[in-house]
């Protein structure tokens, strides 16, 4: 496998006084996916938040490195910049907003920091319609704002088509296949198998089992009480299909 | 004469029982005084009288408690009038063809060429003359009503004006450039008839010429007979000593639809009014206000739609900015009269706060007589959406354009409900010019 694109060291973070996340190490490397399960409440959604760069938590101690670089020291569009993308549980509505527009204005700020020509009106048009095709999504998409109203499953498709323009070097799901009927579930899935690559990596942060089947993650962890309990290969996975999360709580209490 | 010899009058001596007489107040009767009496006086005597006795509005009334007048009633304003400087004419806001109106006064060579069939134009100083009957029809029924009430010394104090009446479907929209030419007090008229089937768009936009402080008080009418279309804005852009005060008075037959935008995008003390009625079934008014508070700019905006007849609809939709320390007040009223059944109505006002000195006060009413209506209200003030924000930054969109582009689509809403021939685009270039980041917008574009 690949270097160490992701190092997460004994992170804390509480919002409002309450302690989210109570010392989380994860280490991704390149090329790798891996899946995040765990009940709710669990401070999955908050890691990925606080990842992407949110200021509402207030992280209390540990560090996390991107490629070597403090992460947690960038403002969010710089993360988004160097590669880190966020496809968001709820995807916010943003009415006035053109979706493509965002998407072109997204994609030029990439390519601006690392020194590369924006993109002009007619080579993003084609590009964007390739993805949106093999996202099944309808060219009426084009002119709508950002997410307005969308389904859930259009705004999942949405942020997995913004992730295929933008092309990360860590993308990070939470819960892109929550809401999803079985067709639905398959074009995301598709969408993010279509993006492995040595270099690139994905986490996946999940409730159910049934995404695993369609992206096949390298590692599993279970997150629970604002840290990671356990650590496995797919397999995992199964166990706790079958089993749920209360035998991991328990003999972590024994 | 002096405002002292008519102090013994007997309107006078009733409002100097309530409050001692304000400058302002003495110098409107002044002008008054001045004027050689001509048709209608008795008529424009007593709204004189009338305004006089009800004094200059304070905050203990009820539609004026946002707005503190003490320094416009300080200013002692002389007669604007017929002073229109030669430079007042060269307004740089005349893309198209207008009819530029000065200190109230209608510039004739103007009128010609905008002629054109179904629509006619008479300066109101003309049908004065020619026919006070039809004058007497339009100036008779404004109330003095708080939010009304400078509608009166309009009626008193207008030197001229306009009298435009709209038989046919008119292709062009016709443009009415107001320019108030301070130092001084202008009163212009606008009386608008649309006959039966007729459409039109009217824009009237408002500049002032000269950095003296000036005062406009102009008062518009609009008419609209059975069945006819009418799209009327009011765009505000006067100077930084600007105070504009303007009552919009619309009376809606059956089946009768009107647009109506109002749009503040200047001066410094600004007031707003409009009256509609529904006085018809199938009388239908959308009305906008895109209401931008820059600097210290104060802009009070107060709309009001009364449902007289059954099946009637109105829908007012109201999206303020408020940046500098400027503050920015919309009341909306709607009023359901006895027997107005079945009536339709929506109220929708947001408000953007850009900066912590800003002020932004909404307040929709509701009055309703009967059973068996829809209404609806919203109001929400607040800063930008973090939650918008963020997923913008988390697309790596730097934070100047991410809140740029919100500020932009705030006013999306009322924006692309405008007909781009009333010069969509010269409005929307006015207001990115007082945006945050007006550059990046344009660019964005």
């Amino acid at each position: 496998m690949g270097a160490v694109l992701l190092k997460i060291s004994n992170l804390t973070a509480r919002v409002a006084g309450k302690n989210i996340l109570n010392g989380v190490d994860l280490e991704v490397n390149a090329g790798e996916i891996h899946a995040l399960m765990g009940p709710n409440g669990s401070g999955k959604s908050t890691l990925a938040q606080i990842l992407a760069g949110r200021e509402d938590y207030e992280i209390t101690g540990g560090s996390v490195l991107f490629e070597g670089r403090d992460l947690l020291a960038l403002p969010p569009e710089e993360r988004a910049r160097a590669g880190l993308f966020l496809g968001f549980q709820y995807p916010v509505e943003i009415p006035g907003v053109n979706n493509v527009y965002l998407l072109k204005a997204a994609l030029n700020a990439k390519r601006k920091a690392a020194g590369e020509p924006e993109v002009d009106a007619y080579e993003f048009l084609a590009l964007i319609k390739q993805k949106m095709k093999f996202m099944q999504m309808s060219e009426s998409f084009l002119t709508r704002g950002v997410n307005e109203g969308f389904s859930g499953g259009e705004k999942k498709r949405n942020e997995v088509l913004q992730m295929l323009v933008l092309e990360p070097k860590l993308a990070i799901l939470d819960e892109t296949d929550s809401g999803l009927d079985i067709d639905a579930l398959k074009v995301v899935s598709n969408g993010v198998n279509s993006l492995r690559d040595p270099h690139r990596s994905v986490v996946l942060v999940t409730h159910y089992q049934r995404l695993l089947d369609y992206i096949v993650p390298d590692r599993v962890h279970v997150f629970s009480g604002g840290r990671i309990l356990k650590s496995g290969d797919k397999s995992l996975a199964l166990e706790l299909e079958k089993r749920g999360y209360d035998w991991l709580q328990e003999s972590r209490v024994a | 004469m002096s405002a002292t010899a008519h102090s013994a009058s007997p309107a006078t001596a009733a409002a100097a029982g309530a409050a001692p007489q304000s400058a302002a107040l003495r110098s409107f009767e002044a002008q008054w005084h001045a004027r050689r009496a001509g048709p209608l006086h008795a008529l424009r005597e007593s709204a004189m009288q009338r305004f006089v006795q009800l004094g200059l509005p304070t905050m203990r009334d009820e539609t004026w408690r946002y707005t503190n007048l003490r320094a416009l009633a300080a200013h002692a304003y002389v007669d604007a009038a017929g002073d229109a400087p030669a430079a007042a004419l060269q307004s740089d806001s005349l893309r198209s063809p207008a009819l530029r109106i000065v200190n109230g006064v209608p510039c004739a060579a103007d009128r010609a060429r905008l002629l054109e069939n179904g629509l006619e134009i008479m300066p109101l100083s003309e049908l004065l003359r020619g026919d006070p009957v039809l004058l007497r029809g339009f100036l008779e029924p404004l109330s003095d009503a708080d939010q009304q009430r400078w509608a009166l010394l309009n009626t008193a104090l207008f030197v001229d004006g306009l009298y435009i009446r709209i038989t046919a479907r008119l292709a062009a929209p016709l443009r009415l450039v107001h320019v108030t030419a301070g130092p001084g007090a202008a009163h212009p008229r606008v009386i608008i008839e649309a006959a039966p089937g007729s459409a039109a768009t009217i824009v009237e936009e408002h500049v002032s010429h000269g950095d003296a402080d000036s005062l406009c008080n102009s008062v518009t009418q609009i008419a609209a007979g059975a069945g006819a279309e009418i799209e009327h804005y009011r765009i505000f852009r006067g100077g930084p000593r600007a105070a504009h005060i303007d009552t919009l008075d619309i009376r809606q037959a059956g089946g009768s639809r009107c647009k109506q935008f109002t749009i503040c995008l200047g001066g410094a003390l600004l007031r707003t009014n409009l009256e509609a009625r529904l006085e018809a079934a199938g009388a239908a008014l959308d009305s906008y206000a895109l209401l931008v508070g820059h600097g210290s700019r104060h802009a009070d905006c107060v709309n009001i739609a009364t449902h007289s007849a059954p099946d009637t609809r109105s829908r007012q939709t109201a999206r303020i900015i408020a940046s500098g320390d400027s503050r920015v007040i919309f009341n909306s009223k709607v009023i359901v009269c006895t027997g107005a059944v079945r009536s339709e109505s929506m109220q929708s006002c947001r408000g953007l706060l850009m900066s912590p000195a800003a002020e932004i006060d909404t307040r929709p009413q509701l009055e309703i007589h009967t059973d068996e209506v829809k209404c609806a209200h919203g109001a929400t003030t607040g800063r930008l959406d973090p939650d918008m924000l963020f997923y913008m930054l988390s697309r790596g969109l730097d934070r100047r354009t991410a809140q740029s582009l919100l500020v932009y689509a705030f006013l999306a809403d009322v924006m692309t409900d405008m007909s781009p021939a009333a010069g969509r685009d010269s409005i929307d270039s006015a207001l990115l010019a007082q945006l945050p980041e007006s550059d990046l917008l344009r660019g964005l574009r």
